[in-house]
């Protein structure tokens, strides 16, 4: 059967029309890019400043979701090389979700780095034409587009056989479309058996992961670069931004996938599971290294010579309930326990809980990061209220609703869903 | 890069330009009377726009892309009867933090001492905020850049023998501005005329300042904010923050190579049986 864009349209709609799950989903995701559209478009019309909570604190609520997209980004690539650089078999089943979620997310982490900059249009051209070699910003940015444009080959390659067989399907126009993207006019030249090379996807997967886990090392470099901000400061977040980005990738894949069989009513093959499961194991360990950390950077933190305030900010202060409840609560104490019993008992509803569990953990110490790291040394006497403002709430739920519906349409077209692996492989 | 020494780009002072053509301001908190002619000096001269009450003597007002200068009342807080007006601005660092820092290099240190944002090249990111040890650079909700004190260097001496706007407004001689050796000296002198427990700040906090400001004490009693006694975002100790991450990274690396040498065999016995079957 051909497929034109009439009949997709009219299919799509018929299928919002019979399934109420899908009206209510679109719904949602619709109604929350309308609220974040109508606070860019009153921020453009009055001032960027409704944007944030404090004219103090310049970094807040779009920065700590920027963290939180392209950590948890990276924390999938650096997952995804255990099949793509590792030789893991198990772990290529998930390859292509893995790769498009990071890739997803890092876009979408970047745009809250473009609507929170005064001018985002002139980033790219003086970052290209004056960059600044002793800047992490500017590293960050450098190696985030290099591992954009692998991650994007690497997807290219690793979809190209399902856009063909879309193609063979699709109408006159679309075919084209397909056909142009896909290469059909190199099949069966060199390049073509080049491209089909298992060692080119292993080289990519190579390149990957260095630039992947660079930046990412990188951002943990533009806090930690930050001399004059105490909690910032030091060799501490490079390292734990590495760890929590593998904990939170890791969240995300399992939260994301286990919901996504669960709304389409599909049956996970028992290899998947096994290795769901496996991974939650995973996870439980990364969430403990995680921990070990955290304990770490309060006691140094604590006995610093630049005073323990900053610390004592997270421990007593305003962030405690962020810090004990989210952090050390929903974050690691109770995910290691469910996950470790779910794993046991095979319960991926224990997996999915727990997964959830670590995200909103994690959002909501990205946020205490990066606010109570500006508290000193310029607000000593504290600020009424660290809540964010209605109006970031709005762009950063526009956000998440944008991600979700490419998400969902990234799982109609592009055949996200995991398979056996090749006997060859 | 190209032709900045060495020693400048791991952090160390340029010797090639202390000599006697770098300029300096002096702030004498001693003589200061809280006028704020100074404020609206600067405000006229930059044409920034005048808030509501904000040049009304001992307002508290803030720094922001629309006041590049404040002038606050601050209380000693071992000695409650006596306060002082503090004119405060941008320090202008002899190795400064923001420079270091921004990602597009719209921030440069002028070689006669102004600290000076590039306005049409900021991409508005406040990352110089965030280095910065005083806090100063401001983000300016409308113009969408950062900005900040540049010491008038479209109107110093060099160009048309005109002082900073600031200097050139303040009635009672409570700002100065010179050469730099020269003003080092004067500073010296009023503060050794002084005694006591007057302070001259900018002469070693972040390295060293082109602004120098004489303080009737200690300014962690003044409550402002102080920087550290040494250069900001040293150059050597960004590379060994950056090198733990890098470090950090290989032992993942490491760790995941072990996990995948473990497992390895358990995938191959599986696949195995699979296939006996």
């Amino acid at each position: 059967m051909k497929l034109n864009f009439k009949q997709t349209l009219q299919s799509t709609l018929d299928a919002v029309e019979r399934s109420p799950r899908l009206f209510i989903w679109l719904s949602i995701l619709a109604s929350l890019l309308l609220l974040a559209g109508y606070a860019l478009l009153a921020s453009l019309i009055t001032s960027m400043e409704i944007l944030e909570f404090s004219i103090k604190i310049p970094w807040a609520t779009l920065i700590a979701t920027y963290i939180f997209l392209v950590a948890s980004g990276s924390g999938l690539c650096i997952v995804n090389a255990l099949g793509s650089v590792f030789g893991l078999h198990r772990y290529e089943m998930m390859t292509k979700r893995m790769a498009f979620l990071s890739l997803t997310t890092i876009i979408f982490g970047m745009l809250c780095i473009v609507l929170h900059l005064g001018h985002p249009e002139r980033m790219p051209i003086y970052n290209a034409l004056s960059p600044n070699f002793r800047s992490a910003i500017s590293w960050m940015g450098a190696l985030y587009t290099v591992y954009l444009v692998v991650v994007v080959v690497e997807l290219w390659i690793l979809t190209r056989a399902d856009l063909t067989n879309l193609a063979k399907r699709s109408s006159e126009s679309a075919k084209t479309i397909l056909n142009l993207l896909t290469l059909e006019k190199l099949r069966g030249s060199r390049l073509d058996a080049m491209l089909e090379d298992p060692k080119i996807l292993r080289l990519i997967g190579i390149l990957a992961f260095v630039s992947g886990a660079s930046a990412l090392s990188m951002l943990g470099s533009v806090f930690a670069h930050s001399e004059s901000r105490v909690l910032w400061y030091g060799p501490y977040y490079p390292i734990y931004f590495l760890v929590s980005a593998v904990f939170s990738g890791l969240a995300f894949l399992l939260a994301v996938t286990i919901i996504t069989y669960r709304v389409k009513k599909e049956v996970i093959l028992p290899k998947v599971k096994s290795l769901l499961f496996e991974m939650a194991q995973l996870l439980a360990l990364v969430l403990t290294a995680g921990f070990v950390l955290t304990v770490y950077r309060l006691i140094s933190g604590l006995f610093s010579p630049a005073g323990g305030g900053p610390v004592l900010l997270l421990l007593i202060g305003p962030f405690s309930m962020a810090f004990w409840v989210f952090e050390v609560g929903l974050m690691s104490f109770l995910p290691v326990l469910i996950l470790i019993w779910s794993a046991k008992k095979e319960h991926l509803g224990g997996v999915l809980v727990s997964s959830l569990m670590v995200l909103i953990g994690t959002y909501v110490m990205r946020y205490e990061f990066v606010v109570a790291g500006q508290i000193y040394p310029n607000i000593k006497q504290g600020l009424p209220s660290y809540w964010p403002a209605i109006m970031e709430i709005y762009v950063v739920g526009g956000i998440f609703g944008a991600f979700l519906l490419v998400y969902t349409l990234g799982e109609k077209f592009l055949a996200l869903k995991e398979k056996e692996p090749h006997p060859s492989s | 890069m190209a032709g900045v020494p060495i020693y400048t780009m791991l952090g160390s002072a340029d010797l090639s330009i202390a000599g006697s053509q770098k300029y300096g301001k002096l702030v004498d908190t001693g003589r200061c009377i809280g006028c704020k002619r100074c404020m609206s000096a600067c405000k006229r001269w930059n044409n920034l726009r005048v808030e509501r009450d904000e040049l009304i003597s001992d307002k508290e007002t803030d720094l922001s892309g629309n006041n590049f200068v404040v002038v606050n009342l601050r209380i000693d807080s071992s000695n409650r009867t006596s306060g002082t007006y503090i004119h405060w601005a941008c320090q202008h660092c002899i190795q400064p933090a923001c420079v270091g820092v921004c990602p597009v290099t719209a921030i440069t240190k002028l070689p006669d001492g102004p600290v000076v944002i590039n306005e049409k090249k900021c991409i508005g990111c406040r990352y110089c905020f965030q280095a910065c040890p005083f806090k100063v650079p401001r983000f300016d909700f409308g113009k969408r850049v950062t900005r900040k004190c540049h010491m008038c260097y479209n109107r110093t001496p060099l160009l048309n023998y005109m002082k900073p706007a600031c200097v050139a407004a303040c009635p009672v001689g409570a700002l100065a501005f010179d050469y730099k050796y020269e003003i080092i000296k004067e500073a010296k002198r009023r503060v050794e005329q002084r005694g006591g427990t007057s302070y001259l700040m900018g002469l070693a906090e972040a390295g060293g300042t082109d602004m120098l400001t004489i303080l009737p004490t200690d300014p962690h009693k003044l409550g402002m904010v102080v920087s550290p006694q040494k250069v900001i975002n040293h150059n050597l100790d960004k590379i060994r923050v950056t090198a733990a991450g890098i470090a950090g990274a290989s032992v993942i690396a490491g760790g995941m190579y072990v996990y995948a040498e473990m497992t390895k065999e358990k995938e191959q016995d599986t696949d195995s049986d699979e296939t006996e079957f």
